[in-house]
């Protein structure tokens, strides 16, 4: 019976190796299957935290030039507020504390100085969250006929339960694992 | 039946077609309005909207660019009026200026102002479901 396989590959040389040891065609043995196999794993789970957290630092930036185009009142020219600084910083820990397999939200300005982030998996479902200088997070849903609102608390390091369950009902549950984030323009 | 300076009549029809001019480029997606561009100024407590389709497309961006006072224009979220009131929101003539309406009848709760936000989204997201994005 075969024991773990444990691998090691230090710094970037050693990801080569990975790498290299993945995509081999050269594994005969039992044990050598199995670290190949393992190899394949660890290659995925790095390709897919690149490309999430890639995604990350993309809307948090994102996030700062919005709240540079909106920092001063009546950005709408129809008496929009000013966006709250407060309400950047807080929506920024809301994007930080979203699980890996959440794909990225899109952001837009609303009128009272708070961040929109939005989950549109298409005009029939939607996922939309409010985040002000307040800890609490208004939020609602539209799914095909199915719709509705709510209010969470969010305590600055992890993002509701209910919320997470809600945008993953939008992107059907399970099938979302390095969906790339939906484009901002 | 009763005209307003536009000649438009003072009731809007649940057929005519109403514009919500987009003025930042995160107000919509690739393929539909977001939901915050429809949500109420807290001011007057009301969406401002114009009675006007997509057609004749430079009559819409000349009411645009007039409403947006110089700014730019990135397009706009055309909706029905029937869909509209169909979340319970209610659409006025509001002229001058020319064309323009009111959406109004959101949810308003002074003590939870959350509460209130999240009641007003809900019905954004159906506006935003809704409409046509139509981009300059």
């Amino acid at each position: 019976m075969l024991g773990p396989v444990s691998i090691t590959f230090p710094g970037d040389a050693g990801f080569a190796a990975l790498t290299t040891y993945a995509r081999s065609d050269s594994a005969v043995s039992s044990e050598a299957l199995a670290a190949k196999s393992a190899a394949e794993r660890l290659m995925a789970s790095n390709e897919g935290s690149q490309v999430l957290f890639g995604d990350q630092s993309t809307v948090i930036s994102q996030l700062w030039t919005l709240a540079q185009d909106c920092s001063q009142p009546d950005w709408d020219g129809a008496g929009a507020s000013a966006i709250d600084m407060a309400a950047i910083y807080n929506a920024e820990n809301v994007i930080r504390a979203l699980p890996a397999n959440i794909p990225m939200p899109e952001l837009a300005p609303e009128p009272d100085g708070a961040v929109s982030l939005d989950w549109i998996q298409s005009r029939h479902r939607i996922f939309s969250i409010s985040v002000s200088a307040s800890p609490r997070l208004a939020y609602a849903w539209l799914d095909g006929s199915d719709r509705g609102h709510g209010v969470a608390w969010f305590d600055g390091n992890s993002v509701p339960e209910r919320i997470i369950e809600g945008i993953r009902g939008i992107f059907h549950h399970g099938n979302i694992t390095l969906r790339p984030s939906l484009r901002c323009r | 039946m009763a005209t307003l300076p536009s000649g438009l009549p003072c009731v809007v029809d649940d057929e005519e077609s109403l514009a919500r001019f987009l003025v930042h480029r995160d107000q919509f997606s690739a393929s539909i309005p977001k939901p915050s561009a429809f949500l109420p100024n807290r001011n007057d407590r009301e969406t401002s909207v114009f009675r006007h389709g997509r057609e004749p497309l430079e009559q819409l961006w000349a009411i645009g660019s007039a409403a947006a006072s110089g700014r730019n224009i990135y397009g706009a979220a055309i909706i029905k009026a029937h869909a509209v009131r169909a979340t319970g929101l209610t659409i006025d003539a509001d002229e001058p200026p020319p064309r323009h309406a009111a959406i109004r009848n959101w949810s308003w709760n002074d003590a939870d102002s959350i509460l209130q936000k999240a009641q007003q989204k809900e019905k954004a997201l159906v506006l935003a479901s809704q409409s046509e994005l139509v981009l300059c």
